[in-house]
């Protein structure tokens, strides 16, 4: 709470170090900021190269599930990285003058929450371009934005502080972050896949999940990655209208898609997972912000 | 009014052994219970007062734990043990000419001072001018930072630093900073600072610039206070012992010299 208040009295600094970031980011290029948006655009090009024209999915709306789920994921993957070097590169600035160390991982939090918010203008401008139904629905991310920054921002405080005093946390972070990007339900619509009523070629998961301890389903269902990009997919596509235009890319007729929405309603216990996810998220913050606190004062001295 | 007050202040500093061990030494350090590091006390039971107004130097050899006082007067660093009271606005002149982003303009980088220093936008706005005029970049402000010498940028972190508006200026080794000249305005500045009743707290090895602008001299050995007395009779003491220390040195390798 004291470091709160703290925080608050340090806004300037923080916010100069926002700014920062945002414009050292795009340093030394002619396009500058507009690299925001034309990013997640290239990012985009190449996997409809390799789903739509290698691989040759046909769903008209694939690419629609996948550019939304990638969304909160790479805003949690460059939130981490970021923060997990802030405190090492920024070794001048705590050398130089007191203020609330938090503010270095809360800056890395804050300019990809900017990056995110740019990317999600890409985003509706594609939806409009795929006459996906921008609704109400849309709100709920919101909550699920909140739920992944919790996350993100209380690994990347712990994995900051750590970093300054061991260099192999970087090395293990960026190679366990690549893992972790494939038991998020990125690449493969999740929601579609658990129920088991649609065969896609992505089952693969559930296959393997099964086959194993249950225990590890529960573990990929409580991943706050996976709720989040779920739940950008939930809020984004798949509410009201949409569902049943996403629905129709696995071959289901309107009136099969409208009964399955309503049975999932009923049916697909999502509810518990949504809470654990959330409760793990707070924790997660909460004991990363602990962490950092306990080691900030020896930041100075190892640099 | 006492604006600084230090009392039995002790730091620890781990002097980590060089560079990561085998994955079996440290392994078997880690069972046999040994740290990977020794201890080194910086500074040994220091206590200090300073009043409001008062100038004060700190000399001693390197090591002496100068530099670790000063941080831990700007809450750079935290103490072992002991207390630290300051009271007013701080000022820290510690690293001059670091902190600043090579791909920013310095006008950008002096905004991004200032907050780290304390103060806010429009304060810094206001004397956004002063503090251009006082650094004498005026036709770089606009040029990344990178682009300028070395003397260039210790001037503009000078320039932000002394015209912020502190009630205590801690200043570590920047008495002699810029060309000739920016040392003259430098140190004139800091006269100006100590007529208008501010609290100046410097440690420097450029001791005739100590006795010439402090009043009071504390002199360190080894994180302990040997003096702390009138600046001049300080460091007429300290130059002493460093001259007897030096004959001493000399004289044994004479010694040494005609023995072999």
């Amino acid at each position: 709470m004291t470091e709160f208040l703290e925080v608050l009295r340090y806004r300037e600094v923080l916010w100069n170090l926002v700014r920062r970031n945002l414009k050292v980011r795009y340093k030394n290029s002619i396009l500058g900021f507009a690299w925001s948006l034309l990013n997640p655009l290239m990012q985009i090009g190449v996997w409809y190269f390799v789903f739509k024209i290698l691989f040759q999915r046909d769903e008209p709306n694939f690419m629609a599930l996948l550019v939304t789920g990638f969304l909160p994921w790479l805003f949690f993957s460059q939130t981490v990285m970021d923060s997990t070097a802030s405190v090492t590169q920024e070794m001048a600035l705590l050398k130089k003058a007191y203020f609330p160390r938090t503010i270095l991982p809360l800056s890395a939090l804050l300019s990809n929450l900017i990056h995110l918010g740019f990317a999600f203008l890409v985003l509706l401008g594609l939806y409009i371009a795929w006459g996906v139904d921008v609704n109400i629905y849309y709100l709920w991310v919101i909550p699920a934005t909140v739920l992944v920054a919790l996350f993100a921002y209380g690994l990347a405080a712990m994995l900051a502080a750590w970093s300054v005093f061991y260099a192999d946390v970087k090395f293990i972070v960026s190679n366990l972050l690549g893992l972790w990007f494939f038991l998020t339900p990125v690449l493969y619509p999740l929601h579609l896949i658990l129920n088991g009523r649609i065969k896609t070629p992505d089952n693969w998961v559930e296959v393997f999940l099964d086959s194993h301890l249950p225990f590890l389903k529960q573990l990929f269902m409580l991943d706050p990655l996976t709720i989040a990009v779920e739940g950008y997919r939930s809020a984004l596509l798949y509410g009201g209208e949409n569902f049943v235009r996403v629905a129709a890319t696995a071959g289901m007729t309107e009136a099969q898609a409208a009964a399955l929405q309503a049975s999932l309603r009923l049916q697909y216990p999502l509810l518990p997972y949504v809470v654990g996810a959330a409760a793990i998220s707070v924790a997660v913050a909460i004991v990363g912000q602990i962490i950092f606190r306990r080691h900030a004062d020896r930041f100075a001295e190892h640099g | 009014m006492t604006v600084i007050e230090v009392h039995d202040l002790w730091k620890q500093y781990r002097r980590p052994h060089v560079q990561a061990r085998s994955l079996k030494e440290a392994v078997l350090a880690l069972v046999r219970g040994q740290t990977g590091y020794d201890e080194f006390w910086a500074l040994q039971d220091l206590s200090f007062t300073v009043e409001a107004g008062e100038a004060i130097g700190v000399v001693g050899p390197n090591g002496c734990g100068k530099s670790t006082t000063l941080a831990i007067l700007a809450r750079v660093l935290t103490p072992t043990r002991g207390t630290v009271a300051v009271k007013g606005r701080v000022c820290p002149l510690l690293e001059l000419g670091t902190g600043f982003h090579p791909d920013l303009s310095g006008r950008e980088n002096v905004f991004l001072n200032a907050s780290l220093l304390g103060m806010g936008h429009k304060e810094t706005a206001r004397r956004y001018d002063a503090i251009v005029n006082f650094s004498e970049l005026e036709e770089f402000m606009d040029s990344p930072v990178k682009t300028y010498s070395t003397g260039m940028v210790i001037r503009l972190g000078f320039a932000v630093a002394v015209n912020m508006d502190p009630d205590i200026l801690l200043i570590d080794e920047v008495l002699g900073v810029g060309d000739e000249h920016f040392q003259h305005k430098s140190f004139g500045r800091l006269l100006e600072f100590k007529q208008e009743g501010r609290t100046i707290f410097v440690v420097s090895h450029n001791l005739e610039s100590v006795r010439m602008l402090c009043d009071r001299a504390i002199w360190l050995d080894r994180g302990c206070v040997v003096k702390d007395q009138d600046a001049g009779e300080v460091i007429d003491k300290y130059r002493a012992a460093v001259e007897a220390w030096e004959r001493s040195l000399a004289e044994a390798k004479a010694r040494n010299a005609t023995a072999s």
